[in-house]
C-alpha cells in the first residue's frame, strides 16, 4: 500500500541551523496495516508524516501510495487518500465556522467543491447521525462555532472529520497529547474503534510506550532519523513495555544506541 | 436631502469595495492593499470603455476583469514566491498606478455627456426625483448581490474558501488547494472593487488617476462599522454587516459635512471614530475583567458581549443622530398636508427665472418644502409627452395646486385636468389657448399671470438708444395673427414719435427672414425693432448677422434673445411672473375658488441693454438708461431675497489660493455682493474625491444661487454633481478636456468660465530670445497631473516651432525628480523647463540648485519661482485669474445665463527674471521683459 524508498530530508541546509530530520528511511506498510511510531523527541516522526501528507517535501527519496508515486504531489492533492489529526487541537478545525460546515469541508475531502449549497438538509442529517457516534451530545449542536468546543470534543470532531470521508491512510500524531487524561482516553477509544470497524491503513505516533504496545499491527521506533526497529505484532503480544525498554538495552549492545540515548528513553516511556 | 440621499448612494456603490475588503481581511485574513490600486483600475476601464463606446455592461465587466487579474497577481506574488502578503499589495498597488496611467491614456477622462449604467438607469425613471430612483435602484441592486455573494457563501465552494482563511492547515489537509484558494479570493475580491470603481466613475462622471488613494481605509472602516453594528450571527448577517457599514460611514461624512465640520478634520474624524469603534467594547471588557478580578470572579462570555453592546449603541446613536436630521421635517412637523406640482416645458432659462421666482415667494409666504409642503418640481425636457406624464404623476400624488410655467404646458394641463386647481405663469395670451374669454369669465379651475409686449415702452426704449430722426425697420409673418396684432400696435405708438419712421418687411416663411432684412438695411434703416413673431424670431440670428455687418442695433420684444447679439430688448419680468404666480397659488391654498380670481397680467416690466454691444455699435448708454435696466437680460436686483455664493477650491495650493484671492477680492471690489445681498461660502475639498463628491451634493442641496469653482478637478465634480446652479469656473488648464465644452460657445448650459493655459509656448519663445544657440530643453513632468500633461503637449509643440529638441522625463513622485533630473543631466541639456507640475514645483528650490551648478538656465512658467532660485519664467497670474473669474461671475449674477457667456481664454502673463543669473549665464535680458517683469531677482 505505502513504499517509501530513502527518503532523506535537511532542514536549512548547509547552514549553522542545518537539521538532518530524516536519514534514508526504508519503509513497506501493507493495506489495512496500522502502525505505531515511537521515538526520542526530535527523532523525526512529525516529519516522516509530513513527507507522507505532502506538507514536506522530501530532498531526495520516492513516495508511492497505492501504487501510485505521489513524491511530486501537492498536500491537497494527496488529501483524496490521506486524512490526518493534529497534535493540536485547533489545528485541526476551523475554529470559526460551524461544526457542520467543518464537517462540510471534511467530507468534501478528495472530491470536487461545486456551486452547490453547501448544507443541505439531507447533509445536515447526514452529520447528526455521524456526530452521534462520539457520544458526545453534539447532535444539537450542528449550528455551534467549533471554536466554542473544549480541546477533547475538538479533537474527536477532527477525528471524525478525518475518517467521515474514508480515507486509505490515517494519519494521526500525537493527537491524544494535548488532552486530559479522561478525553485523551475517549478519543484513542474512539480512534481505536474508527481504524478496527473501517480497516484503515493508519500511522500514529505517540509518546506513550503502552500506547504503542497496546494499538496496532506494528511499531516503529526511530532516532535521529533513521528506522531503528520495527517490531511486528506477533512480537509486540509477547512484549511488555519493560521488554521493549530491554530492547533498547540491546540495541544499545548492538551500538545503534549510546547511554544517554537509553538514559533519555528510559526518563521518556516511564 | 440630496445630501443624504447622495450618501446612502455612495454608501451602495463602494458596498462592493466594502465587500472586497471583506472578503481578503475577513474571510481570507489576507491585509491586502492592492484596493487602492484596483479601485481605479475598475474605473479607468469602464472610462475607457464608455468613451470608447463600449456597452457599459460591458465596459463593468471588464473593470471586474481588470482588477481582479490585479488582485490575482498580488495574491501570485504573495503564495508564488513567499512576499509578504502587504509588501505585494504594495508592490501591486504601485505597479497599478503606471498600468492605470496607461489604460487611461490620461489622467483624467470625463464621462459627462456619455451615455453609461447610471444615465442608462436615469432613463428608466418613471419620474422620481433623480436620487431617489437611483436610491431605490441601488437598493435593488446591493440587494440582489447581498443574495448572491451570501449564497455563493454558503455553497460546497464557498465554505472552503471561507476555511481556507480561517485554518489554512486544516483546508491544505482536506484537500483544499489553499494557494488557488486564495488566488481566486483575492481575485475575487477586488472584482468586486473594480465594480465599485466603475460605478462610482459612472456616479461621479469621471475617472481620475488618484480616486483610489485611501479606499483601504474606507473599505476596512466600512467593514468595522459594519461588525459592530450587526455582530455576526450568520454570513448572511455578516454580509449585511459590511453593506450596512458602508452607508453608515457615508452617512457620518454627510453627517459631519452637514454640521458644518471642516472637511480638513473630516479624515482625522474618520481615523478616531474607526479608533473608537475598534477600542471601545475591548477597553470596557479589560474593566470588567479587573473588576471581575478584584471580586474574585472572572470575565464571562456575556461581559465581552456586552462590551460588543457598547460599541454596536456607540454606531446606533450616531445613526440615529443621522436618522434624526435626516428625517427632521418628518419627525417634527407631522407629515406634510400640501403638495404642489411645478410643470415647466423645458430646463429654459425663463422659465427657471419664473420658477424660482414661484418657489421663493412661497417660501416667503411660508410654504417650506418638506415641512408643510412638498414641491413636486417637474421638468418635461422640451417633451410634450412627458408633460402629460407629469401630469398622471400629479394627479396620481393628488396634488392640491398644479402650477404650469409656460403655454404649452399650460394648454396640456388646462386640457386633462378639469378639478385640480391650475395657475399658469410666463404665458403670453391664455386666451387663444381656451383658458378663458376673459381675465374674469374662465375656466373654472384656472388662474394665472400673463402678458404681452408693451410697445409703449418698446419705443421709449428705442428713443433713449437712438436719439433724434431714426428710420426703424421690422420684420413679420403677416399669417402670424399675434405678430400683426403685435405690429399694429407697435406702429400705433410710432405716430406718437415724430422722430421715428417705420419701415416694414413681411415673409411668408423664415427663409425669407434674411433677404427681408437685407433689404431693410437696403432702405437705410438705423436699427431693427422687432415684436415677438415666432417665425421671425426663428430666424433671429440671420438678422443679426445682416445687422451686426451694417453695424446696425437690434432692438427685440423679447428679454430671452438678447444675449443672441441684440442690443436692447424691453419685456415682462419672468421672475415677477413666478412670484405672482405665487400670490395666486397662496390664495387658492388658503381656500379662494380658483374660478373667482380673475387672471393677472404682468406687474413688472425689464429692459435689458447688452452693454458689450452698445460698445462695438459706439452707443452711449445713458445713465438714466443704466439704472433701469438690467445689464443683459434677468431679473430686477432691487428689493430681492438674500443669495448664496459657493467658492470651491479642489485643494490647498499656491495658485488655487491666489486665485481664490483674486475671486474674493472682485467680489467685494465690485460692490455686487452688496447691492445684491449674496453672502459668499469658500469650500475647500482637501484635495479628496470623496469629499468633494459630498461638498457638491451639500451645495445643491442647500440651493445656494451660483457656484464660482477653482481648478480642475472641482470644475469636473460640479459640472457633474450640479446641472442648475449657475457655475462659474476658473483656474482651469483646458476645460475642453474635462469635458464640460466643445468649444468657447458650445458648452454645457448652466457654467461658464475662464480657460488659463499656462503661457508655455511664451516661455519657450523667450528660451529662443535669451539662448539662440541651445538646441536641449529638458523637461520633467508627471502624468499623473492633467494640467501637467496638457502643458507638456504644448511644451513639444512650442519646441518644434522654435527649433529646441525637447528631452523629457517623467517622475510619479518629488523624491523622484532629483534622479530624473540627474539623468537628464547625463544626457546633456543647454536648458532646462517645468511646466505647471505640481511633483516637480515642490522639488524647485533643489532643481535650481543643481541646475545653477551645471550652469543650466531654468525656465518655468511661474513667475514666484524666481525666489527659489529659476532664471526666467514666463506664467500666469493667478489672482488676475481669479479677478477674471469673478467678473464673469458678475456678469451671471446680473442676470446673463452663463450658456449665452463664451468660455474666455486668459493669460495675464507675467515675467520673472533673475539678473544675477542672467550675468552668471553671460546673458543680457532685453528691456522690453524687463520692463513687463513682476519679479526680478538682483
Ligand atoms: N519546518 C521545519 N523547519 C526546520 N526544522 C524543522 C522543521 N520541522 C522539523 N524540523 C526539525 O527537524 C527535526 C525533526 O523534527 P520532528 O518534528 O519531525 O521530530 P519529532 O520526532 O516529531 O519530535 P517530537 O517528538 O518532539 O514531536 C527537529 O530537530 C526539528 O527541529
Ligand atoms: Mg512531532
Amino acid at each position: 500500500m505505502i513504499q517509501l524508498q530513502s527518503i532523506h530530508k535537511t532542514f536549512h541546509p548547509e547552514t549553522l541551523n542545518e537539521v538532518r530530520a530524516l536519514r534514508g528511511i526504508d519503509l513497506q506498510i501493507r493495506r489495512g496495516e496500522f502502525v505505531t511510531i515511537i521515538g526520542t523527541n526530535g527523532s523525526g516522526k512529525s516529519t516522516l508524516l509530513n513527507v507522507l501528507a505532502g506538507t514536506v517535501r522530501p530532498d531526495s527519496g520516492k513516495i508511492v501510495i497505492g501504487g501510485k508515486d505521489v513524491t511530486r504531489q501537492q498536500e491537497h492533492q494527496r488529501a483524496r487518500t490521506i486524512a490526518r489529526v493534529f497534535q493540536n487541537p485547533f489545528l485541526g478545525t476551523a475554529p470559526d465556522m460551524t461544526i457542520a460546515e467543518n464537517l462540510l469541508i471534511a467530507s468534501l475531502r478528495g472530491k470536487r467543491r461545486h456551486l452547490r449549497i453547501g448544507l443541505s438538509s439531507a447533509r445536515k442529517n447526514r452529520f447528526r447521525e455521524q456526530i452521534s457516534r462520539l457520544e458526545m451530545q453534539l447532535e444539537d449542536r450542528l449550528d455551534h462555532l467549533i471554536g466554542t468546543l473544549s480541546g477533547g470534543q475538538r479533537q474527536a470532531v477532527s477525528l471524525l472529520m478525518a475518517v467521515l470521508n474514508k480515507p486509505d491512510v490515517l494519519l494521526l500524531d500525537e493527537h491524544t497529547a494535548a488532552l486530559d487524561p479522561k478525553s485523551a482516553a475517549q478519543v484513542l477509544a474512539l480512534t481505536r474503534s474508527f481504524i478496527e470497524s473501517e480497516n484503515l491503513t493508519a500511522f500514529m505516533v505517540t509518546h506513550s510506550m503502552s500506547q504503542a504496545l497496546d494499538l496496532g499491527d506494528r511499531t516503529l521506533m526511530m532516532h535521529k532519523g533513521e528506522m531503528i526497529d520495527d517490531i511486528s505484532a506477533e512480537e509486540k503480544k509477547r512484549l511488555t513495555v519493560d521488554d521493549l525498554l530491554d530492547k533498547f538495552a540491546d540495541l544499545r549492545k548492538a551500538e545503534k544506541l549510546t547511554d544517554e540515548m537509553l538514559e533519555q528513553l528510559r526518563r521518556e516511556y516511564r | 436631502m440630496e445630501l443624504w440621499l447622495g450618501a446612502i448612494n455612495l454608501g451602495f456603490l463602494y458596498a462592493f469595495m466594502a465587500m472586497g475588503v471583506f472578503i481578503t481581511f475577513r474571510i481570507h485574513d489576507f491585509p491586502d492593499i492592492t484596493v487602492d490600486g484596483s479601485f481605479v483600475t475598475g474605473a479607468a476601464m469602464t472610462a475607457v470603455g464608455i468613451v470608447s463606446g463600449v456597452n457599459p455592461w460591458l465596459a463593468l465587466s471588464l473593470s471586474f476583469l481588470a482588477a481582479a487579474a490585479a488582485g490575482a497577481a498580488t495574491a501570485l506574488i504573495h503564495t508564488r514566491f513567499a512576499v509578504n502578503g502587504l509588501l505585494a499589495g504594495i508592490l501591486v498597488m504601485t505597479a497599478l498606478y503606471s498600468i492605470n496611467l496607461h489604460i487611461m491614456g490620461r489622467s483624467n477622462i470625463p464621462l459627462l455627456s456619455e451615455p453609461g449604467l447610471i444615465a442608462w438607469a436615469k432613463n428608466l425613471n418613471p419620474g422620481l426625483p433623480s436620487e431617489i430612483w437611483l436610491c431605490l435602484l441601488f437598493g435593488a441592486a446591493i440587494a440582489v448581490f447581498w443574495f448572491l455573494i451570501a449564497l455563493f457563501f454558503r455553497t460546497d465552494f464557498g465554505i472552503s474558501m471561507r476555511a481556507t482563511g480561517n485554518n489554512p492547515a486544516m483546508a491544505a489537509a482536506s484537500g483544499i488547494p489553499v494557494n488557488a484558494m486564495k488566488i481566486f479570493g483575492v481575485a475575487l475580491a477586488n472584482g468586486l472593487v473594480g465594480v465599485s470603481g466603475s460605478l462610482v466613475t459612472q456616479y461621479q462622471g469621471f475617472a481620475d488617476i488618484g480616486m483610489g488613494v485611501g479606499s483601504i481605509v474606507f473599505g476596512l472602516a466600512a467593514v468595522i462599522i459594519g461588525e459592530t453594528l450587526l455582530p455576526a450571527k450568520s454570513i448572511w448577517i455578516q454580509a449585511l454587516s459590511v453593506i450596512a457599514g458602508s452607508i453608515v460611514f457615508r452617512l457620518m461624512v454627510a453627517l459631519a459635512l452637514y454640521v458644518g465640520l471642516n472637511p480638513i478634520d473630516l479624515k482625522l474624524m474618520t481615523a478616531l471614530f474607526v479608533l473608537l469603534i475598534l477600542i471601545a467594547p475591548k477597553w470596557i471588557a479589560r474593566r470588567r475583567q479587573t473588576s471581575a478580578a478584584l471580586s474574585g470572579l472572572s470575565l464571562t462570555p456575556s461581559g465581552y458581549k456586552k462590551a460588543r453592546l457598547v460599541g454596536a449603541l456607540i454606531v446606533c446613536a450616531l445613526a440615529a443622530a443621522t436618522a434624526v436630521v435626516f428625517f427632521r421635517p418628518a419627525f417634527f412637523a407631522g407629515k406634510p398636508t400640501i403638495r404642489v406640482g411645478i410643470v415647466q416645458l423645458s430646463d429654459h432659462a425663463v422659465l427657471n427665472m419664473t420658477r424660482n421666482g414661484f418657489l421663493e415667494e412661497m417660501a416667503d409666504r411660508g410654504y417650506q418644502n418638506g415641512e408643510n409642503v412638498i414641491f413636486y418640481i417637474e421638468d418635461a425636457g422640451g417633451d410634450m409627452a412627458t408633460v402629460n406624464s407629469i401630469l398622471d404623476k400629479f394627479l396620481q400624488k393628488k396634488v392640491d395646486l398644479i402650477v404650469t410655467i409656460s403655454t404649452g404646458c399650460t394648454q396640456a394641463a388646462i386640457n386633462k385636468i378639469k378639478e385640480t386647481p391650475i395657475v399658469f405663469a410666463t404665458v403670453a395670451n391664455p386666451f387663444i389657448i381656451g383658458a378663458g374669454q376673459s381675465d374674469t369669465d374662465h375656466l373654472p379651475n384656472v388662474t394665472g399671470v400673463y402678458g404681452a409686449i408693451p410697445m409703449d415702452r418698446m419705443m421709449e426704449l428705442t428713443g433713449a438708444l437712438l436719439p433724434g430722426k431714426i428710420k426703424i425697420g421690422c420684420i413679420w409673418d403677416p399669417a402670424q395673427v399675434n405678430a400683426v396684432f403685435n405690429v399694429r400696435q407697435l406702429q400705433a405708438q410710432i405716430k406718437k414719435h415724430p422722430d421715428i419712421r417705420f419701415v416694414g418687411a413681411t415673409v411668408t416663411g423664415s427663409a425669407e427672414v434674411q433677404q427681408a432684412a437685407q433689404a431693410l438695411v437696403h432702405k437705410g434703416i438705423d436699427a431693427f425693432v422687432l415684436v415677438t413673431d415666432n417665425i421671425v424670431f426663428s430666424a433671429l440670428d440671420s438678422i443679426i448677422k445682416v445687422a451686426d455687418i451694417a453695424k446696425i442695433p437690434v432692438i427685440l420684444s423679447d428679454i430671452e434673445r438678447l444675449s443672441d447679439g441684440a442690443l436692447a430688448a424691453c419685456g415682462y419680468d419672468y421672475r415677477q411672473s413666478g412670484v405672482q404666480a405665487a400670490h395666486l397659488a397662496d390664495r387658492i391654498l388658503k381656500g379662494e375658488n380658483p374660478a373667482d380670481i380673475p387672471f393677472e397680467r404682468y406687474k413688472k416690466l425689464t429692459i435689458a441693454v447688452n452693454p458689450d454691444v452698445a460698445a462695438r455699435l459706439g452707443i452711449a448708454l445713458s445713465a438714466k438708461l443704466l439704472a433701469q435696466a438690467t445689464l443683459a437680460g434677468g431679473h430686477p436686483q432691487k428689493d430681492g431675497p438674500s443669495k448664496r455664493l459657493a467658492v470651491f477650491v479642489f485643494s490647498d495650493n499656491y495658485a488655487l489660493e491666489l486665485s481664490t484671492q483674486g475671486i474674493l477680492d472682485e467680489l467685494r471690489r465690485s460692490g455686487v455682493l452688496k447691492k445684491h445681498r449674496i453672502t459668499v461660502d469658500v469650500k475647500n475639498a482637501q484635495n479628496d474625491y470623496a469629499t468633494a463628491q459630498a461638498i457638491i451634493q451639500d451645495i445643491v442641496r442647500q440651493q445656494y444661487d451660483y457656484i464660482i469653482t477653482a481648478s480642475s478637478l472641482a470644475l469636473q465634480v460640479t459640472a457633474n454633481g450640479n446641472k442648475t446652479i449657475p457655475h462659474i469656473f476658473g483656474t482651469v488648464t483646458d476645460p475642453y478636456r474635462m469635458g464640460v465644452a466643445k468649444t468657447a460657445r458650445d458648452h454645457l448650459p448652466n457654467l461658464t468660465g475662464v480657460a488659463t493655459f499656462q503661457p508655455v509656448e511664451s516661455a519657450v519663445s523667450a528660451m529662443r530670445a535669451l539662448f539662440p544657440k541651445a538646441k536641449r530643453v529638458g523637461l520633467i513632468w508627471n502624468p499623473a497631473e492633467a494640467n501637467s500633461e496638457a502643458c507638456t503637449l504644448k511644451a513639444r509643440e512650442a519646441a518644434k516651432k522654435f527649433n529646441f529638441e525637447l528631452v523629457e522625463k517623467t517622475v510619479g513622485r518629488t523624491d523622484e525628480v532629483k534622479d530624473a533630473l540627474a539623468a537628464l543631466l547625463n544626457s546633456g541639456i543647454d536648458l532646462f523647463f517645468t511646466s505647471g507640475d505640481n511633483t516637480v514645483i515642490l522639488a524647485s528650490a533643489t532643481l535650481a540648485q543643481i541646475l545653477m551648478e551645471h550652469n543650466i538656465p531654468y525656465f518655468t512658467n511661474d513667475p514666484a519661482d524666481i525666489e527659489r532660485g529659476a532664471f526666467f519664467s514666463v506664467g500666469a497670474d493667478y489672482h488676475s485669474v481669479g479677478v477674471e473669474t469673478a467678473k464673469m461671475a458678475i456678469r451671471v449674477i446680473h442676470g446673463e445665463s452663463p450658456k449665452d457667456i463664451p468660455i474666455r481664454e486668459y493669460v495675464p502673463e507675467t515675467i520673472g527674471v533673475s539678473v544675477k543669473l542672467a550675468d552668471r549665464y553671460g546673458v543680457k535680458i532685453p528691456d522690453a521683459y524687463l520692463a513687463k517683469a513682476a519679479v526680478i531677482r538682483r
